[in-house]
């Protein structure tokens, strides 16, 4: 209305700002609608189901596509952006107008339902309660006050909230399960905003270190869109080393790390091992693979390194001597002497030639072997996420959201009158009930406390009969009949 | 394997196929019916007691806990099912759902029987899944695939009782189809898109088939109030399965946080309870919702029972790879 103020006469103006109104209204409506967020869900869950199928380029390489669906029709999936398809602008959109159907059902239609939960019950009359889903009526031997009073103790047993006004009755239970769609929808929402952050400041990366060099974050890897900034210090795995099984299988990896800042100054040290990181400045470094990588050799005066390769539980360096024969170093680990093979077209496998423990040397006819060292390599897994605390607070979020949303909210409601049966006290009590989920167990509830109720009289009319001098009338009005609160 | 255990765990299976027969035939004698039905019920829960004790036993034996490969993921989900069917037919007292309850138990276990004595072997595990998250995150998991059968058979129930019969038999299809496609890609060398090919395909012909002949009721077989509590049995089981799933995919992202860095990677595996997940939300919505019909709620849960179905067992057996993977033992 603001808009067009100026320009109109007040009774011209009604048609287009309304108009606008009304659309702004509709698209408003229509993103916080459930349809779409129904539809938006099922369009994602396929999307992730198909990423679920075609290997993801971003995981296995582009190799493995063709080689599971051959070159022609590993093209057409490639090309149609399947094979690397959380990264397609299509799950984008997808992701973006799911947050943005979020944000708006969350706002609109979710959060304020929370003022409900502060509002006391209303009370409804004995025509309501018969309309309702679940009701029952019962004619019992009592005033009504007794039955109003028994009721409420019944229901306060099954851990009902219940309220009394005179001859009426309120109660309900699992009210919290109304705040299931609140709490997970915050939960998705700081997910959300979580990733968002992550995808902006956060890094990652792999990087195999030789015992003695560093580890530098310049090979990273972040999203297109990160605006974060890299840390300037490194980190130089000062040892490394592997601890085995009896067996000889690997037990456990252990590097001993220090973080050097920019001016070279050591500032942190730490020994890391598998499920034991190091963090400093917000970046968390783990270990995540060990290896052997070069075997360090004196051939006469000549020093060489051999890259070593795995075998096995073992580490092999081949030395090609020309017409088929071959040399091959064999190695455990950085203590155990290394083992020189020989292999010549004549013989059926390798012989073992020599052993030679580290820093010794075997003459071999004209060639003097000596063996320095091996170089083990460290597999220094890192990444930094300043978004994790919001993460895993949505996780928090979500999952007592959901937990939540399993609890049924029940609501029920009864009025008693008084009948007037022979001079005797009577009343007719009528109560029921809703309850949107588990309605037929809640049902059943209800008509045990019924029996309860009508049994529980039943033996009291017995016991009455028998003293019934002491049943004085008067007594009734004892009852307590403020609104009570649990 | 020690004897008590194999006898325990055969007691559970024999159970399982004699309350689905004794269920079974407490539909033809409807004068024995109440008491067959009491007969049944508890032999299945004679089988819930035993499978329970041979659980305890495997871990106590393995000194770990029991929930390492794909027989004892297996075990676990019979176990699941017949516990979760108990408790829903103690405050339901739906019966119908008892002889399918009791099959997909016996299914379950001859599948688990099946399958190579590498798998019924204790054998040490793997250093990935040396950690105490693995018991924290595998039995929901486990747990929630169980409570979502439950839903989808409840829905197969639903339908039939309102009178669709046709649809259920168009889903009957879908799931012959993709419970084929699992035992042929788990026992034999049959070609992995044929598989694949069998079970999406199938599902989806059976589905939109189903949901297309929703409108053909056979009234005679109509009973609306039975319809409605097999309605509300389905929406129950899937209140409990969410948030173990839920509980499931978070606990696992934690793990891999604290294992890798990294807690979501886009595994197949991962991917797909997702996929799960996001459908039983998008069914949570439909139901707040409260303009879907009954029926097809009920094609809701049938669909989201195919998808648990290739969370669970297909991945492994229709050739999808990824880290999750039970292994290969053909
Ligand atoms: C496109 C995104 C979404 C939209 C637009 C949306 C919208 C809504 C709306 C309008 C409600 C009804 C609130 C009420 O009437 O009380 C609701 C409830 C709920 N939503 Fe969402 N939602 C979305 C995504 C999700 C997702 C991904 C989850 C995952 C768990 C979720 C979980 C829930 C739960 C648990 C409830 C409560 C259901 C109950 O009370 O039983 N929502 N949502």
């Amino acid at each position: 209305m603001t808009l067009t103020k100026t320009e109109k006469p007040e009774t011209q103006t009604t048609a287009p700002p309304s108009d606008w109104q009304a659309a702004y209204n509709s698209v408003i409506r229509f993103l916080g609608s459930v349809r779409l967020a129904v539809t938006l869900l099922s369009l994602t869950a396929l999307t992730v189901l198909i990423g679920a199928w075609c290997p993801q380029e971003s995981q296995v390489g582009q190799q493995k596509v063709i080689d599971q669906f051959g070159e022609q029709f590993a093209q057409v999936l490639i090309n149609a952006g399947i094979s690397d398809i959380f990264h397609s602008v299509w799950f984008l959109v997808l992701i973006g107008f799911l947050t943005v159907s979020l944000v708006a059902a969350s706002f609109q239609r979710v959060f304020p339902k929370l003022i409900l939960l502060r509002k006391p019950p209303i009370f409804l009359k004995k025509a309501a309660i018969e309309k309702l889903p679940i009701s029952q009526s019962l004619i019992l031997p009592v005033s009504k006050n007794q039955a109003m009073s028994l009721l409420a103790q019944k229901l306060k047993k099954k851990f009902y909230k219940v309220y009394l006004q005179e001859s009426q009755l309120a109660g309900e239970q699992g009210k919290f399960g109304r705040l299931a769609p609140s709490v997970t929808h915050v939960g998705l929402l700081s997910l959300l905003c979580g990733v968002t952050i992550t995808s902006w400041t956060g890094f990652s990366g792999f990087q195999p270190v030789r015992l003695g060099d560093s580890l530098s974050f310049a090979d990273s890897e972040h999203s297109k869109l990160w605006i974060g900034k890299l840390p300037n210090w490194r980190v130089k795995v000062e040892k490394t080393e592997r601890e085995d099984y009896p067996s000889g299988d690997p037990k456990q990896w252990y590097s001993d790390l220090v973080v050097i800042d920019s001016q070279g100054k050591p500032v942190k040290r730490q020994q890391i091992s598998v499920n034991n990181p190091l963090t400093y400045d917000g970046v968390d470094i783990y270990q995540s693979s060990w290896g052997l990588d070069t075997v360090a050799l004196t051939f006469n005066d000549h020093k060489q390194e051999l890259e070593l390769r795995p075998m096995g539980k073992l580490y092999a360096a081949f030395l090609p001597l020309g017409s088929g024969t071959i040399l091959i170093f064999s190695a455990r680990n950085q203590t155990a002497p290394l083992r020189v093979f020989g292999k010549t077209p004549n013989w059926q496998a390798p012989k073992l030639l020599a052993e030679i423990s580290p820093n010794q040397a075997k003459d071999f006819g004209s060639v003097k072997i000596q063996f320095n060292k091996v170089v083990p390599v460290t597999g220094l897994q890192y990444k930094c996420d300043p978004a994790l605390p919001l993460t895993y607070t949505a996780f928090g979020f979500i999952m007592l959201g959901v937990l939540l949303a399993s609890v049924p909210y029940r609501q029920v409601w009864a009025q008693a009158q008084d009948l007037d049966v022979n001079g005797k006290a009577a009343c007719q009590l009528v109560f029921g009930g809703t309850s949107y989920k588990a309605k037929q167990a809640f049902e059943k509830d209800l008509q045990k406390i019924a029996a309860e109720i009508e049994e529980a009289l039943a033996q009291e009319a017995q016991s009455t009969k028998i003293d019934d001098q002491k049943n004085d009338p008067e007594n009734e009005g004892n009852i307590a009949l403020c609104p009570t609160s649990n | 394997m020690s004897d008590l255990q194999l006898a325990l765990t055969n007691t559970a299976g024999i159970s399982s196929v004699m309350s689905f027969w004794v269920f079974v035939g407490s539909n033809a004698f409807k004068r024995w019916q109440p008491l067959m039905i009491k007969i049944a019920t508890f032999v299945m829960a004679v089988g819930f007691i035993a499978l329970s004790m041979a659980i305890v036993g495997r871990g106590i034996e393995a000194n770990r806990f029991p929930l390492a490969n794909l027989y004892e993921a297996l075990l676990w989900f019979a176990w699941a099912t017949t516990g979760a069917y108990l408790f829903l037919a103690k405050s339901y007292g739906v019966h119908q759902l008892g002889w399918l309850a009791s099959m997909t138990a016996a299914l379950f276990f001859i599948y688990g029987s099946w399958l190579p004595q590498s798998q019924h072997e204790i054998s040490p595990l793997v250093p990935a899944l040396v950690s105490y998250w693995r018991q924290i995150h595998v039995p929901p998991l486990i747990c929630s695939y169980a409570m979502f059968f439950l839903a989808g058979l409840s829905g197969f129930c639903q339908l039939w009782a309102s009178g669709r019969i046709l649809s259920v038999w168009s889903c009957i299809a879908a799931l012959a189809l993709a419970a084929t496609a699992i035992a042929l890609g788990t026992f034999t060398d049959t070609n992995t898109f044929v598989l694949q090919g069998m079970f999406v395909f199938g599902s989806l012909a059976g589905v939109l088939g189903a949901a297309k002949s929703l409108k053909k009721i056979d009234e005679k077989k109509a009973d609306q109030k039975r319809a409605e509590l097999f309605d509300e049995v389905a929406y129950r089981a899937i209140t409990i399965g969410f948030p173990l799933l839920t509980i499931g995919i978070i606990t696992g992202g934690l793990w891999a946080n604290h294992a890798w860095g990294t807690y979501w990677s886009w595994d197949p595996k991962e991917s797909m309870a997702l996929v799960t997940w996001l459908s039983y939300a998008a069914y949570i919505h439909l139901r707040v919702h409260r303009e879907c019909k009954a029926e097809s709620l009920s094609l809701v849960t049938i669909c989201g029972l195919l998808l648990t179905l290739l969370t669970f067992l297909g991945f492994n057996s229709l050739g999808f790879g990824g880290l999750h993977s039970y292994g290969k033992f053909k």
